[in-house]
């Protein structure tokens, strides 16, 4: 066994350089792997701690108080599935905005909620950096859920300014909490103010009833959810559905995990990838040590060494690379953990424990050596082909009668060209490896660079995948206003490109077949949208047919010409299925049905919100302020700001109307009017002037509920990009070394005839330019399917195919630098020394 | 007298090795001649081959200039020798060093084309070449390891002489063949140099040499000896080998 170890010991040290780049990349794959399989059981811990730390419900219910009875919460606890029930006060808007450190506007869904009706469904633990004194010095205090803190950046301390219509609302930050309910940035934060803060805000937002109830850690799930929201209806005649957020148990879990789990596949799909590589390597470099070597190597045999032997030395000199790389890997990835932790804290916007697990990490480990040894073992195999004398004749057992491939009488243009493609088909195996080895990092870089750019580029691209229409603004119109009417106004203004009556956003039906809500998404006719696109199949033309998106569709075994019973107040209509929607938004859950249709099922139906397109070059936020001038101020407007005027009469009227807007907007009174009397005058009005209730920007609501998927898709892309350079690199100046010392005879020769190093330096590089250009044009090809796994998750994901191209190119040029590179061995070959030697 | 193609001044050629200082040329002064068949001869070690090598631009001096017409090549670099090989030179190998991955017909195209582009003519010429050295049209395809050795250093000779070099160097090109294979080549050589080919070769070999019509002797670096000769063929057999022996004699061989 001695001699053995001593031969794979002198292999090593005769290619140091070969061997350190394997023990790099079987590091890095060791790093991928292990950190991730290591921090997987953190992972697991983080959805535990927060149900840990807050102690509280499991399942929400978020109701309008306007929908709202007191018997609800009996309906739910007598139910015997239910653990236990709590209900808390709670403020929650979805036209609410916040002022960034530049002090911009930028949408975020905001709920408030006191200290005490949070402690009603959760237990609150304030975490903050400031003492006692700080804190009772803070005039409008404010807790935020820990996504405020690792996503957004911010510190207990900081200002935090609301904007709630148009009036600013200022707070300090008094520190972070943990909480299972609006706990993210895309979904919206649940903040806890001071009583006298939520006053305030109660006069100007939505009023909302939190049912929070336990069910045995999840066991009811959705059919518990459907049976008490039917219950609730039943009792109240009411369309309680409508309106309402719900999140039960499993849902809560998965988004929290969701994103977690794909990036961990991704960081092992990337060590798998790289393992690829290495066995590819591996591959590479036996065959060609054995040519190389195959005269010492029948001499060995002559010697008395087996061939069994003979290949265990291969297969302990890849052992001992893979064991160096494995343990670099370990280590590094031991330091990596904790790093890699607080990433996925950022991406699920919660905290763990940060538990480091060794044995799946030893486990990893091991399953590498067990790869690799079992490569080597394979490929070190065909020393067996080789007895003493073959070897001798260094390995011909015949004369050669190949075929002739690219023959020299044949060249066109560029001889370095020719010799290059003659290289290439002489050295087809080790190509294919190569050709398999570029594919898979291309595939890697390009589906990177696919996301990167999709997530990095305009929201336009993303409004293509979310399956809801984009428009400048979305208008929402008080119930007695007239859509149509109000959109051909709008119309007539110059800022206005287009204005579309729609469906507003608090409608809801049920799939009464599944028992699934859905949200209708609703235009007279579809051909006017701009961002929702048929995946396969048509727009709904008449009163009984509808699309929906392909999760649904996927979830539900559901194909074209299917037919789907809708339910509302328990009026249920059946509907075809025309066609298919990818949708990143809504869980899945749009519904696409016209006008007419929504009306079969709800004859009371009337367009109640506006999609305004501006003309190029116009400002969301002027035209949204013109808005305001022509059609006075929207009602959230008017009920956040202060009454405010030049005259009494101005001020009193300004009051009445506020007042008035306050009462629309929280108790659902659809008219009211007024008479004050002042002196001698009678001021009075109504509420008609009231047509808008809110006017929102799609755009900048979806910058910020991406902007955390945003970043992590960024640094997970650079991560991708950034390994694939590594692999390509090391595998290119491996082969280019070894092929430089196998060829090292032809090169002097060719060097004799007159040719320069870097001509054939060029000639190696263009050698492998057929497989790269092979693999990165697979590779693309499997990269931009590849974005069609993620369309179930983020809907269509556009792919811009001149930068991919450019991608291509890049990637083409860098194989190529590298090859290039690799070859400058070359030069050291002297012409002499080949001669004489 | 012929014109100078190639010279040398105060030539000198170190290898270092361990330390110590091995002084292979010293201070050469050597010219040569357009058209002639230059034969350098000398003992083992004597500096042969690493004139040679010096000469055709195959590596640098370590003192002294070589010229190639009026150009000192001795500056160069090692791209910029590789390029005035490749226009000016061609050279014949002991070791033949044919591209094993290469046809017969690629390995001559491999040297006519670091040159020249591809034409029909150039194929023409390496075809008419290697037919006229032997290699009939069913040799072409094959590859180096189903040929002889005096096939081999022929098709070797054809790949040196493709580009119509202005001096061809040779060494030891009949080293490793049998002596039927041997005479072959160095026929090959005759005629070569009976068309004005200028050719330098090294050589031991006394049956060699006589194909030269210069013969100069080498010992420790330094040209001792020089012998002329009519052109091969041209003059009695018998009294050129004496004057060769005598000559040889003189040296010490």
């Amino acid at each position: 066994m001695e001699k053995i170890f001593r031969l794979s010991l002198a292999n090593i040290r005769k290619h140091k350089l070969e061997a350190a780049a394997l023990v790099l990349l079987v590091a890095l794959c060791m790093l991928l792997l292990g950190s991730t399989l290591g921090t997987m059981a953190a992972t697991r811990t983080i959805f535990p701690q927060i149900l840990e730390h807050t102690q509280g419900m499991e399942n929400f219910i978020l109701i309008q108080e306007k929908n709202y009875d007191p018997e609800f919460k009996h309906i739910i606890e007598e139910d015997e599935r239910i653990e236990e029930v709590q209900t808390a006060e709670m403020l929650y808007s979805m036209s609410s905005n916040y002022l960034d450190r530049e002090g911009k506007e930028q949408a975020l869904y905001l709920a408030f909620i006191t200290e005490f009706n949070n402690n009603r469904i959760q237990k609150t633990e304030l975490d903050t950096t400031l003492s006692e004194a700080e804190l009772a010095a803070i005039e409008h205090p404010i807790t935020m859920p820990y996504t405020m803190h690792d996503t957004m950046g911010y510190r207990a301390g900081d200002p935090f300014d609301v904007i709630i219509g148009t009036r600013k609302y200022s707070f300090t930050i008094a520190g972070f909490y943990d909480t299972l309910i609006l706990d993210q940035v895309s979904s919206g934060v649940k903040m806890i103010v001071s009583d006298e803060d939520y006053h305030l805000l109660s006069a100007v937002m939505p009023n909302y009833v939190c049912i929070g109830y336990n069910d045995h850690r999840g066991q009811g799930g959705e059919t518990l959810f459907f049976d008490l929201l039917e219950k609730m209806e039943d009792y109240s005649n009411l369309d309680v559905k409508n309106g309402i957020r719900g999140m039960v148990y499993e849902d809560l879990e998965i988004g929290v995990t969701f994103m977690l789990q794909m990036v961990m596949k991704l960081l092992i799909a990337m060590a798998v990838i790289i393992i690829l590589a290495v066995a590819i390597m591996i591959r590479f470099r036996i065959t060609g040590d054995i040519r190389d070597q195959i005269v010492h190597i029948g001499v060995l045999e002559a010697l008395g060494y087996t061939s069994g032997e003979i290949t265990l030395s291969y297969v302990i000199e890849y052992l001992l690379i893979a064991l160096a790389g494995v343990i670099l890997g370990t280590a590094g990835s031991f330091l990596l953990i904790p790093a890699l932790f607080h990433v996925f804290e950022m991406i699920s916007e919660h905290r763990g424990t940060a538990v480091i697990s060794v044995l799946p990490v030893l486990l990893g480990g091991l399953a590498i050596l067990a790869f690799v040894a079992l490569i080597a073992f394979i490929r070190a195999r065909m020393v067996r082909n080789y007895p003493p004398v073959r070897a001798f004749r260094k390995g011909q057992g015949d004369h050669r009668f190949g075929k002739e491939h690219f023959p020299l009488r044949n060249t066109k243009h560029n001889v370095h060209l020719r010799m290059a493609l003659k290289g290439f088909v002489e050295n087809w195996r080790q190509n294919l490896g190569l050709t398999v080895c570029i594919l898979i990092s291309s595939t890697a870089v390009i589906f990177s660079f696919i996301i990167f750019s999709f997530f990095t580029g305009n929201m336009n691209a993303i409004a293509a995948s979310a399956g809801v229409e984009m428009s400048d603004l979305c208008i929402t119109l008080m119930p007695s206003a007239d859509a149509y009417a109000f959109s051909e106004e709008l119309t007539a203004l110059p800022e206005v490109r287009k204005a579309t009556p729609t469906a507003n956003e608090n409608l809801m039906v049920t799939a009464a077949d599944y028992n699934e809500p859905m949200f209708p998404i609703s235009f007279k006719d579809f051909s006017v949208t701009e961002n929702i696109f048929p995946a396969s199949g048509r727009f709904p033309e008449h009163d009984n047919e509808i699309m929906v998106t392909n999760m649904f569709a996927r979830h539900f075994h559901l194909k074209n010409g299917d037919t789907l019973t809708l339910e509302h107040l328990k009026v249920q209509k059946k509907y075809i299925i025309t066609g298919f929607v990818t949708s990143s938004t809504n869980g899945g859950i749009n519904l696409y049905i016209t006008e007419e249709g929504l009306q079969r099922l709800i004859p009371t139906y009337r367009p109640d919100g506006v999609e305004v397109y501006l003309e190029d070059g116009a400002d969301p936020a002027e035209f949204r302020y013109t808005l305001t001038q022509k059609y006075g101020r929207s009602l959230s407007d008017t009920a956040g700001s202060a009454a405010e005027g030049v005259s009494c009469e101005e001020r009193i009227r300004a009051e009445a109307e506020q007042q008035i807007a306050e009462m629309m907007a929280n108790y659902g009174v659809t008219h009211a009017e007024y008479a004050i009397r002042y002196g001698d005058k009678v001021i009075s009005g109504d509420s008609s002037g009231f047509q808008i209730v809110s006017i929102q920007n799609l755009n900048d609501i979806l910058q910020t509920q991406l902007a955390g998927m945003s970043s992590a898709i960024e640094m997970l892309s650079t991560l991708f990009a950034v390994l694939a350079a590594v692999v390509i690199t090391v595998i290119l100046f491996i082969l280019m070394e070894a092929t430089i010392r196998r060829q090292r005879k032809e090169f002097g020769i060719m060097k004799g005839m007159g040719y320069t190093s870097r001509e054939l330096m060029v000639q190696l590089a263009m050698r492998i330019m057929p497989a790269a250009l092979i693999a990165v044009i697979l590779g693309t090809v499997i990269g931009v399917a590849a974005t069609g796994l993620l369309t179930s998750y983020i809907g269509r994901i556009g792919v811009n195919m001149p930068l991919v191209i450019l991608a291509d190119i890049l990637i083409l040029a860098y194989c190529f630098g590298c090859a290039y590179l690799g070859a400058r061995k070359i030069k050291k070959i002297s012409v002499h020394e080949l001669m004489t030697e | 007298m012929s014109s100078s193609v190639l010279h040398t001044e105060k030539l000198c050629k170190t290898f270092s090795s361990g330390g110590l200082q091995q002084h292979v040329i010293k201070n050469l002064d050597l010219e040569i001649r357009k058209g002639d068949f230059t034969i350098i001869m000398g003992a083992s070690g004597s500096g042969k081959s690493t004139l040679l090598y010096a000469l055709s631009g195959m590596d640098k001096p370590t003192l002294g200039k070589v010229f190639f017409g009026d150009e000192d090549i001795s500056g160069y670099t090692n791209d910029q020798l590789a390029v005035f090989r490749r226009k000016h030179c061609g050279f014949v190998f002991q070791s033949i060093y044919l591209l094993e991955n290469m046809s017969v017909f690629d390995n001559v195209m491999t040297g006519a084309l670091a040159v020249q582009k591809n034409s029909p003519e150039l194929v023409k010429k390496a075809e008419t070449l290697l037919k006229k050295v032997g290699m009939g049209e069913d040799s072409w395809k094959k590859y180096p390891n189903q040929l002889s050795g005096g096939e081999c250093q022929r098709v070797g000779i054809v790949r040196a002489v493709i580009n119509d070099p202005q001096i061809l160097f040779a060494d030891e090109p009949t080293g490793s063949l049998n002596s039927a294979s041997s005479r072959d080549v160095l026929d090959i050589f005759t005629e070569l140099h009976s068309k004005g080919q200028s050719i330098v070769m090294v050589t031991h070999d006394t049956r060699t040499a006589l194909r030269g019509n210069r013969v100069i002797f080498l010992s420790d670096g330094a040209v001792v000896g020089e012998h002329e000769m009519p052109p091969y063929g041209t003059d009695d057999a018998r009294a050129r080998r004496d004057g060769l022996q005598a000559f040889l004699d003189q040296m010490g061989w």
